[in-house]
């Protein structure tokens, strides 16, 4: 089925693909140019592998959790330690799907590799303190692992004192794994920071950038201010944990809620820098897919940057019933309101880019769908945790497990995984199967709706989170979702077995296999190493209108009216690039 | 089967135990009401959301390389208007939840105080003059405020019937008030007397979940603990039972108060290792827990962390329940709770009384 027709006389800008010692994969060969590479696409493939590990190791325990509270009385461990094998499962699980999987996965792994790519860039502005940032990502996952082999963790990801300066487990360990990831992920946001604003090729204003880089330059900004609070906050447990300097635990005269606001303080704001460069991505995608310009550029961008400054003021929601005076209980959640708002737009201005576009129902596209409906689901049920009298009966049930999820899980994995699907031909040059790919996705949407729907009825029937064994009344609820679980499960393995396979069989990959206007589609698939060989000539990075398909091979190319090659008789008074401005 | 059941729950709207448990205290009305109201606000974003979604997905659909119909780029009227109109709503939200939490918050003159401990993993409510009981008893009608303390980590206390809920923070006290509005009934003496003689049959302790009323023979709510608190987070339950009248109350309240007449002390004994959270951590039968095994301690040389060994005779055991922290065992951590002024003379009495049953005759030579 095709439609597209290059029209007569126009030109077709397409820079074909490119040479094996072109392409960045193959241009030197060996461990140790993997090792030691600075190429920031390198970097990115690595970040990629590393991430995929981090998460397939917490799904498997995710898997083992919900198989447990198949039964009431827990169905995989038995005996004595069951309890306590349960949480160090729990608390592995999130830590390790938070610190080393949800806050890397789009900036660390997609980030790189398109950040400079996106910029016409040969590269991030430090590549050493790039590859120093992967290496410290490597080590702060093994300080991880070697928690839980060591003696097990079992405080849960948020490390609540005293609880955390009292067990008898490896807080140490894995407070040190997650200071060093934090450090980790300072870096690269203070990499892209400066990027973003000294790399920009001639011609790429503000808003000519694409979204993504809005989305990943607010990622950046809560990077830089936030982790360093989590940093300081996780040095003061350890401290406390072998000096009692009295600042935490109540026994030595310290107060066990200042950490939580402490703790709160970032790990808020980190959870924006999970879900806004999921934002980017899926405002790249619906534009690209539906062949149309985004609706209200500005209003996402802003959009962006309100969240990332707003989200800075809402952390107290995590703790309304810690005790906090009624006054500030009530201002945090008068703030928290007021961040639902651009979440909220985003929304609407994606169901207005779809309007009257020309959508393509592709792998990627699909995903950026599900993703739509998940947060929407996700961003929602947050209201009635914003409101205190409902948040009273909700806290801590598994309502806030089903809220978290769905803006985590349905948002931030499910934008990753559009991501994935939509860059594979650029990262890669290989295109893998759409119908596998649209099956994963469908796959994956039945699952997870089918896992966290009930923990929403769990919650407001008042199940309690961080349960190992529950009331029998819970039961059947807690059994759909483990078979939404493993019905999950099986969708994640379609799709990651889709994409390794394309490796291996797929065809070779255009340039611009879904018309794309941005600068990464501008160069071959995949990237030379050097990307572009001089700066590309920037348009406007949502104008579709001469990206036409090219039915003979199968591909997008540019078009441009043709040229004629002697320049006219008197010189234009304004740049031909300077010209095309909206 | 268990499919089915489920879905059955979800869609029986008619049926408000579909959402919520039972409602049971003033404060749930307005929950479940702001708790729909929102919901429904959702939904009728949600709906058209959703149906945009896929009509534009299906609409839309076009061969590849069609240019789409329309490229407008922005509209600030429509972007102002979905912007600041459900502001609207959300303003709604933030009012009715703050003056209902204001409500939660405002402990009425004249309500009954009551005493709260948490600790690893029980709970002791204080009903005044030397009585304790794991469980909370209350009255119809009555407002009650809860005065907590915890004893080594944070709990939260958490009646889903009442929807209400507050952590409790070591060193400092918290406070939460509710009104219940539905009274517990009584289950037949009949079926009472059948159910104490199984648990006895079987030697196990009372199993709330599944007889769901207690060893006194009320039906309860259920109250939970919803603050990780460690290991046994899960199992750190317990129940409230809302009495229809004073008389009632009190006469629960008195019969628990002391060792009845006639008592045996070991016996008693029991009952307090059952009831006051002993066996959440130590068990009977030699197997070890959190804490060291009752079978068989007394008479038993307990090797200690600093080094040495300790005779558990009955002083060595009335310091360990008063002073926990003074001798801990090898192998052992300090993070069991004292009990000093919790249990009387007599009742420690009761307890050593028992443990010397668990010891057989020569060791407790
Ligand atoms: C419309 C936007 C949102 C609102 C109004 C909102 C509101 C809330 C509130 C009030 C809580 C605390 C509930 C409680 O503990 O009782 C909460 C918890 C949480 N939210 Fe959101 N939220 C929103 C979006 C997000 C997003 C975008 C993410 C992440 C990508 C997120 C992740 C979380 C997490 C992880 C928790 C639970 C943390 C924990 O206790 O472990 N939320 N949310
Ligand atoms: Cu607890």
């Amino acid at each position: 089925m095709s439609a597209g027709s290059i029209p007569k006389g126009s030109v077709v800008r397409d820079p074909g693909y490119p040479t094996e010692s072109e392409n960045y994969l193959t241009n030197s060969k060996g461990v140790l140019s993997w090792v030691f590479t600075l190429d920031h696409k390198r970097i990115g493939v690595m970040y990629l592998i590393g991430v995929t590990l981090a998460f397939g190791f917490a799904g498997l325990l995710a898997l083992l959790i919900r198989l447990h509270l198949f039964q009431p009385e827990g169905a995989i461990f038995k005996g004595a330690e069951a309890n306590n094998y349960y949480n160090q499962v729990f608390t592995l699980h999130g830590a390790v799907m938070v610190f080393l999987f949800i806050i890397p996965s789009v900036p660390a792994a997609l980030g790189n590799f398109l950040v400079p790519v996106m910029l016409g860039a040969k590269d991030v502005a430090f590549p050493r303190l790039n590859l120093c940032s992967f290496y410290l990502w490597c080590v702060g996952a093994v300080f991880f692992i070697a928690a839980l082999f060591s003696t097990g963790l079992d405080t849960g990801w948020t490390f609540y004192t005293p609880y955390s300066t009292t067990t008898d487990t490896s807080v140490i360990a894995a407070t040190m794994g997650a200071f060093i990831l934090g450090f980790s992920s300072i870096f690269t946001g203070l990499n892209f920071i400066v990027t973003i604003n000294t790399m920009r090729p001639p011609g790429m204003t503000w808003f000519r950038m694409p979204l993504f880089l809005w989305a990943t330059y607010s990622t950046s900004i809560i990077q830089v201010l936030a982790t360093p609070v989590l940093g300081i906050t996780l040095l003061l447990l350890i401290a406390e944990r072998t000096m009692h300097i009295g600042i935490f635990d109540p026994e030595f005269n310290g107060d066990p809620v200042t950490y939580q606001h402490f703790f709160w303080f970032y790990s808020h704001p980190a959870v924006y820098i999970m879900i806004l460069p999921a934002f980017g991505i899926i405002s790249d995608l619906i534009s690209v897919h539906s062949h149309k310009r985004i609706f209200g550029y500005r209003f996402i961008a802003y959009s962006s940057i309100a969240i990332a400054l707003l989200g800075f003021l809402v952390w107290g929601h995590h703790m309304f019933t810690a005790g906090m005076s009624p006054l500030t209980t009530i201002v945090f959640s008068a703030l928290t309101f007021t961040v639902s708002v651009p979440s909220a737009i985003k929304v609407f201005n994606w169901l207005a880019t779809m309007y009257k576009g020309s959508i393509s129902l592709t792998t990627p596209m699909c995903f950026a769908i599900a993703f739509i409906f998940l947060f929407t689901i996700g961003g929602l049920t947050g209201l009635h945790l914003g409101t205190l009298a409902t948040d009273m009966h909700l806290h801590d049930t598994y309502f806030v497990v089903a809220h978290f999820h769905y803006v985590m899980v349905g948002g931030t994995l499910i934008a990753f995984l559009g991501g994935v699907f939509h860059w594979w031909p650029k990262m890669f040059g290989k295109m893998y199967s759409e119908f596998g790919g649209r099956l994963a996705a469908l796959i994956i949407f039945i699952g997870f709706n089918l896992t966290f729907l009930p923990q929403f009825v769990l919650g407001s029937r008042g199940m309690p989170r961080r349960y190992a064994t529950y009331d029998p009344e819970f039961a059947y609820l807690h059994q759909m979702s483990t078979y939404g679980a493993l019905l999950l499960g099986v969708g994640l393995l379609v799709a990651l077995v889709v994409l390794l396979t394309s490796l291996v069989k797929g065809k070779k990959a255009p340039a611009n296999p879904w018309g794309g206007a941005t600068l990464e589609w501008h160069c071959t698939s995949p990237p030379p190493f050097y990307n572009f060989e001089r700066a590309p000539v920037v348009g406007d990075p949502y104008d579709f209108s001469n990206v036409e398909w090219d039915d003979e091979n199968e591909r997008y190319v540019s078009t441009e009216p043709e040229r004629k090659l002697v320049p006219g008789e008197t010189p234009e008074a304004v740049p031909a690039h300077a010209k095309d401005t909206h | 089967m268990n499919f089915t059941n489920a879905f059955s729950l979800l869609s029986d709207y008619a049926e408000p135990y579909a959402w919520f448990p039972q409602s049971a205290s003033t404060f749930s009305e307005t929950n479940d009401w702001l708790y729909n109201w929102i919901t429904y606000t959702c939904l009728v974003f949600f709906i058209p959301i959703v149906f945009a979604l896929v009509y534009f997905s299906v609409k839309y659909k076009k061969p590849k390389g069609t240019k789409a119909e329309s490229n407008v780029a922005h509209n600030t009227i429509l972007e102002l208007t979905w912007s600041i109109g459900p502001s609207f709503f959300l303003v709604g939200m933030f009012i009715l939840g703050a003056r209902a939490y204001l409500d939660q918050r405002d402990v009425p003159d004249g309500a009954n105080e009551i005493n709260v401990q948490a600790f690893k993993w029980g709970w002791t409510m204080d009903y005044g003059s030397g009585v304790f009981h794991p469980e909370l008893h209350i009255l119809l009608d009555e407002p009650v405020k809860l005065s907590m303390r915890s004893t080594d980590v944070i709990h939260s206390l958490y009646v889903p019937a009442f929807r209400a809920k507050k952590d409790i923070v070591p060193g400092r006290y918290n406070y939460m008030w509710f009104k219940p509005t539905v009274a517990n009934e009584r289950v037949s003496d009949a079926e009472l007397a059948a159910a104490v003689k199984e648990t006895k049959d079987l030697g196990e302790t009372w199993n709330y979940d599944k007889h769901q009323f207690t060893p006194d023979g009320y039906r309860f709510f259920d109250l939970y603990c919803t603050e990780y608190c460690g290991t046994n987070h899960s199992e750190m339950q317990t129940v409230v039972v809302v009495h229809e009248t004073l008389k009632d109350l009190t006469d629960w309240i008195s019969a628990n108060s002391v060792r009845p007449d006639g008592t045996p002390p070991a016996e008693y004994g029991e009952k307090l290792y059952k009831n006051r959270g002993c066996a959440g951590c130590h068990s009977v039968d030699g197997s070890k827990r959190v804490g060291p095994s009752f079978g068989g301690l007394y008479g038993r040389d307990e090797e200690m962390t600093v080094g040495g060994s300790v005779k558990a005779d009955e002083n060595y055991l009335r310091e360990s329940i008063l002073y926990p922290k003074e001798k801990i065992v090898a192998g052992y951590q300090p993070v069991m709770p004292s009990y000093k002024g919790q249990l009387s003379d007599d009742d420690i009495y009761s307890i050593v009384e028992y443990l010397k049953t668990l010891s057989s005759g020569d060791a407790a030579k």
